[in-house]
C-alpha cells in the first residue's frame, strides 16, 4: 500500500519521537477494528471511535481519549499512515491512483465535528436563489488554467508548434535565467530550481537543505502549471511566451534537473519536441513523490501537567530551565539587536533593519 | 508571606475570582517557582482600607494640576478626516517587514504589531499582507467569481450578486502558516510582531460556501475537493477538501464592516477558518469543483513540511492551537519588581480555546489564566494572569489547550519530531526570558528557546 521508504521513514520517526519525549510506544500496523469496545489495543483500533468522542464531550485530540482509540500508541506516525486508521489524513493509494497517481489527503475520520458539520450543510435543503448568471464551460476556458497531477487541463497544440527543448531553453533564457540563473542555480536571492542535494539532515545546526524540481517537487504537471499561472514575476501568463513557450521552458527544467523518461533512465535530448506527453512521462519518475505523505499533526500529545512537572515538559527537555539559546547573530548581521532600544535606554524602536 | 500581600489578594476584582485559577488560589493553593510567589487569597470581602495598602510609602504629588492648551483652544472639525486615523502619537504602531526575508515587496510578508493591539480584534490597516504577486487594485464592478467542474450548472456572479445571499459574519484569526518559521533553529528576533505577527483576527462577513456551491447544483457523489483560484498576478490556488469547504468556509466580501481592504483581496476573498492563510484565497474568481486535487505548487514545492528524514508532509491545513504572551514580552521592560497582569493572545484552527495555563519557571509549575475576551471559534482569545514578580530571572512560558483536547506542546517535543527545516507551523511554545532586576541588564525581556 505505501512505498518501502515511507514506512521505513516511519518508523525512524516514531522511534525519534519516543526518544525524545520519553512516550510509550507500541508497534502498531494497519488494518480496520472487527470488534467494538471502549479501550482497544493489540495495535488496532477502537470503531466506536465516534461513541468515545462523543462521551469525552467532543475532545478528539485529547491523550486520553486518542489512547481508548488507538491503544498506546497515539504519537504513532506509521499507524497515521494508514488510511483505516481514524486519526489518518491518508487516503488509500488505490483510490488515488498508486504511488505516482495524483495522491489525494483527506480529514481524518476522527475530527468528527468537521464531518458531521459538512455532512448537516451537505444535506440541508437548498432552494437556489437565482442571483447568478448561467455560463457555458466554453466561455470559462480561457480562465481554466489548472493542469492537475494527472495532467488534466493541458493545453493541446498542433504538432507543428511545439519547440524543441533546445529553443525551450532559449526561452527560458530570455524570461527566468536573470533570476533562477541560466541552468536554474539560482540568482539574487531567487531560489535555485536545479540544485540536487540530499533532503536528509542528521544535524539541526546544518543549513536547510536546498528545495528543487529535482529533488523535492513530486509532480511534473506542477512546472507547467505553476510556471504558466504566474510566471515571469514580473508579467505572469505572458501570450510572449505562448502555450509552447511554456511547454518549452517545463520540458528545459524537466532536462535541466536530469528527470527521466521512463525506466531506462532516458532524459530529454535537445532536439525532443516539448510536449504534454514529456511532461507526463516526467511526472512518473519524479524521484521524490513517494517521499510524500499526509499532514500527520497533531505530532505531539503533550500532558495538560500543572505542578512539579516532569523533566521532559521543562526547559530543554532534560528539566534544565537555564539551558537554552539566545538570539546572537542575525541574517543581516546584527549581534543580538536592539537592547539598548529594549533597556528603554534610547527610544523604541523596530528593531534591527525592519522598516 | 506578609499580611498585606494576603490583603492586596483579596481587594481582587470579583469577576476575577470566578475563574477556575482563582477558585484554586481559595482553596487555599500556594506555590513558590521560580522566586515566583503565589498569594494565598483569604475572603473577597471589600475594604476600602485595602486600596491605601500598595500606595503606603510613595511620595504624594502636592504640584497643583495644569491644564493643557487643548483646554483653551478648539480642537478640529468633523470630516477634518472623512476617514479617520489614529492619532500622530501612535505612529510607531505599524506592520513591518525583514528585509532580509524576500528578495522583493511584492513576493513578501509584513507582520502585525501583536505587541500593541489590545483585546481580539485586528484593525484594517493593521492586519498583515502576504503577497506572492503584489496586490491588485481590482475594482468590484469589473470582477466576477465562476463556479464550475462538477456542477449541474456553471455559474458566475457579480459582487452585488454575492451581497444578496444571505450573509453571516464571524470573528476569526487568520495565520500564515510560516508564522514563526525563523526560529526553527532557534530564536533570532526579539518581539512578538517578528515572532508572531504573521497573523491577525478580523470580522468576516460573506456568503457561505456550502450555500453557494449548492446554488450552482454541486454533485456530491463525485465532489472531492474545490480548486479556489485568484484573479492576481500570482494566480494563488490550493486544494481544499470538500468536508472543510462544506463545514465553515464562506465567501468574504467585508472585514471588520467595511470592504476587504486591497492587500486581503478586495474585492472578495476566501475564508477558511482555522486553516492556513495561504488557502484563503484572495481576489477570488473561480472555484473549480473536482474529483481530484491540483497538486498546485502552492501545496507541493511550497507550504509542504520538510522532516529530518527527508520525507515531507502534504496537504497541511489546519493551524494547531498557539499562544503567546504579548506582555511583558520582548518590546517592553520590567519596572521592577511588583506585581504585572501578564497578557497574552491564545488562537486553535480546531475550534475554541479551553484554558491557557501560564509558566514563570520554564515549564515546571503552570497557573491557570483567566479570558478577558470572548471566546470565539477559531478566533484569538485574550488571556490574563496576575504575577508577582520578586525581581529574580524568571522563564515566562504560555500553553494553550483547546477544546478538542490537544495541548501545546514544548519546543524540544516539537523538534525531536519535525526537526528544524519544517519552514511551517512552528506552533510550540515560546520562551521569554526576564533578566532579574540586580542584573547587569536589569527587568530586560528576552526571547529565549529551548
Amino acid at each position: 500500500m505505501f512505498s518501502t521508504k515511507k514506512s521505513l521513514i516511519a518508523v525512524a520517526v516514531a522511534a525519534t519521537m519516543a526518544a525524545g519525549s520519553a512516550l510509550a510506544m507500541s508497534s502498531s500496523s494497519g488494518g480496520k477494528a472487527t470488534e467494538a469496545a471502549a479501550g482497544k489495543t493489540d495495535g488496532k483500533w477502537a470503531s466506536n471511535y465516534r461513541e468515545i468522542i462523543k462521551e469525552s464531550g467532543g475532545k478528539y485530540l485529547d491523550r486520553e481519549v486518542m489512547e481508548k482509540i488507538l491503544g498506546k500508541d497515539v504519537n504513532s506516525l506509521r499507524a497515521k499512515l494508514d488510511p483505516n486508521n481514524p486519526y489518518s489524513f491518508e487516503v488509500d493509494d488505490a483510490i488515488d491512483g498508486g504511488p505516482h497517481g495524483n495522491s489525494q489527503c483527506k480529514v481524518p475520520l476522527a475530527f468528527t465535528e468537521v464531518r458531521d458539520s459538512a455532512e448537516k450543510h451537505e444535506k440541508a435543503d437548498y432552494v437556489a436563489y437565482g442571483y447568478g448568471k448561467p455560463i457555458a464551460e466554453s466561455a470559462i476556458k480561457p480562465w481554466e488554467i489548472d493542469v492537475n497531477g494527472d495532467g488534466d487541463g493541458f493545453p493541446i497544440l498542433p504538432d507543428d508548434k511545439y519547440m524543441t527543448v533546445e529553443k525551450g531553453g532559449n526561452v527560458y533564457v530570455q524570461f527566468c535565467g536573470m533570476c533562477h540563473g541560466e541552468f536554474g542555480e539560482g540568482a539574487k536571492g531567487y531560489l535555485p530550481l536545479a540544485v540536487d542535494e540530499d533532503l536528509v539532515t542528521s544535524d539541526f545546526r546544518d543549513p536547510a537543505p536546498m528545495k528543487t524540481i529535482g529533488n523535492y517537487w513530486p509532480y511534473a504537471t506542477t512546472i507547467f502549471d505553476y510556471v504558466r499561472r504566474a510566471m515571469p514575476f514580473w508579467s505572469p501568463n505572458s501570450p510572449a511566451i505562448g502555450d509552447a513557450g511554456y511547454y518549452g521552458i517545463t520540458a528545459y527544467l524537466i532536462q535541466a534537473n536530469g528527470i527521466p523518461l521512463d525506466d531506462n533512465g532516458r532524459e530529454l535530448d535537445d532536439e525532443d519536441k516539448a510536449t504534454p506527453q514529456v511532461v507526463m512521462a516526467a511526472n512518473k519518475y519524479m524521484k521524490n513523490q513517494g517521499n510524500f505523505f499526509c499532514d500527520h499533526r497533531p505530532i505531539t500529545h503533550n500532558k495538560r501537567c500543572m505542578k512539579d512537572c516532569p523533566d521532559y515538559l521543562v526547559g530543554d527537555g532534560a528539566g534544565d530551565i537555564h539551558h537554552y539559546r539566545e538570539a546572537r547573530k542575525l541574517p543581516d548581521g546584527t549581534l543580538q539587536y536592539n537592547v539598548n532600544q529594549r533597556l528603554h535606554e534610547t527610544p523604541p524602536g523596530i528593531g534591527h533593519k525592519g522598516f | 508571606m506578609t499580611d498585606k500581600r494576603v490583603e492586596e489578594k483579596v481587594a481582587l476584582p470579583t469577576e476575577e475570582s470566578r475563574n477556575q485559577s482563582r477558585r484554586a488560589f481559595l482553596k487555599g493553593t500556594a506555590a513558590v517557582a521560580g522566586g515566583v510567589l503565589f498569594t494565598k487569597a483569604a475572603s473577597a470581602d471589600y475594604d476600602p482600607k485595602k486600596a491605601v495598602a500598595p500606595y503606603a510609602g510613595k511620595k504624594e504629588i502636592t504640584e497643583p494640576l495644569k491644564d493643557g492648551p487643548w483646554r483653551h483652544r478648539l480642537g478640529f472639525g468633523v470630516r477634518r478626516y472623512p476617514y479617520g486615523q489614529p492619532t500622530p502619537e501612535v505612529s510607531y504602531i505599524q506592520r513591518r517587514t525583514l528585509e532580509w526575508l524576500t528578495p522583493d515587496s511584492m513576493a513578501s510578508i509584513t507582520m502585525t504589531p501583536l505587541q500593541y493591539l489590545h483585546g481580539i480584534i485586528t484593525p484594517n490597516g493593521l492586519h498583515f499582507e502576504r503577497f506572492h504577486g503584489g496586490a491588485p487594485s481590482i475594482k468590484a464592478k469589473d470582477h466576477r467569481l465562476v463556479i464550475h467542474g462538477l456542477v449541474e450548472r456553471p455559474l458566475i456572479f457579480t459582487v452585488d450578486d454575492l451581497k444578496r445571499f444571505p450573509s453571516i459574519s464571524r470573528i476569526h484569526f487568520i495565520e500564515c502558516p510560516a508564522n514563526g518559521a525563523m526560529e526553527w533553529k532557534g530564536v533570532q528576533l526579539n518581539s512578538v510582531q517578528w515572532t508572531h505577527g504573521m497573523m491577525s483576527c478580523v470580522e468576516y462577513t460573506g456568503v457561505r460556501l456550502s450555500d453557494l456551491l449548492k446554488e450552482a447544483g454541486i454533485k456530491l457523489d463525485k465532489a472531492r475537493w474545490i480548486i479556489p483560484e485568484g484573479a492576481d498576478a500570482s494566480g494563488m490556488s490550493r486544494s481544499i477538501p470538500l468536508e472543510i469547504a462544506m463545514d465553515d468556509c464562506y465567501v468574504a466580501y467585508a472585514q471588520n464592516g467595511e470592504p476587504l481592504r486591497r492587500e486581503q483581496g478586495y474585492p472578495i476573498r476566501l475564508v477558511v477558518p482555522g486553516c492556513e492563510a495561504n488557502m484563503w484565497v484572495k481576489y477570488l474568481r473561480r472555484i473549480k469543483v473536482s474529483d481530484v486535487p491540483l497538486q498546485h505548487r502552492e501545496e507541493t514545492s511550497k507550504y509542504t513540511e520538510l522532516m529530518p528524514d527527508g520525507t515531507a508532509q502534504r496537504f497541511s491545513w489546519y493551524m494547531e492551537p498557539n499562544s503567546v504572551i504579548t506582555y511583558p514580552s520582548p518590546d517592553f521592560k520590567m519596572q521592577g519588581p511588583g506585581r504585572y497582569v501578564v497578557r497574552g493572545l491564545a488562537w486553535s484552527g480546531r475550534g475554541k480555546v479551553a484554558h491557557v495555563d501560564v509558566s514563570f519557571d520554564g515549564g515546571r509549575n503552570w497557573h491557570e489564566a483567566h479570558f478577558t475576551s470572548p471566546v470565539l471559534d477559531k478566533a484569538w482569545t485574550r488571556f490574563e494572569i496576575e504575577w508577582d514578580w520578586d525581581g529574580s530571572e524568571a522563564f515566562l512560558m504560555s500553553r494553550v489547550t483547546d477544546e478538542t483536547g490537544y495541548v501545546q506542546p514544548t519546543m524540544p517535543e516539537m523538534r525531536a519530531v519535525e526537526g528544524t527545516n519544517n519552514v511551517y507551523h512552528r506552533t510550540a511554545m515560546v520562551t521569554w526570558r526576564v533578566h532579574a532586576w540586580n542584573s547587569k541588564n536589569k527587568g530586560l525581556v528576552e526571547n529565549v528557546q529551548y
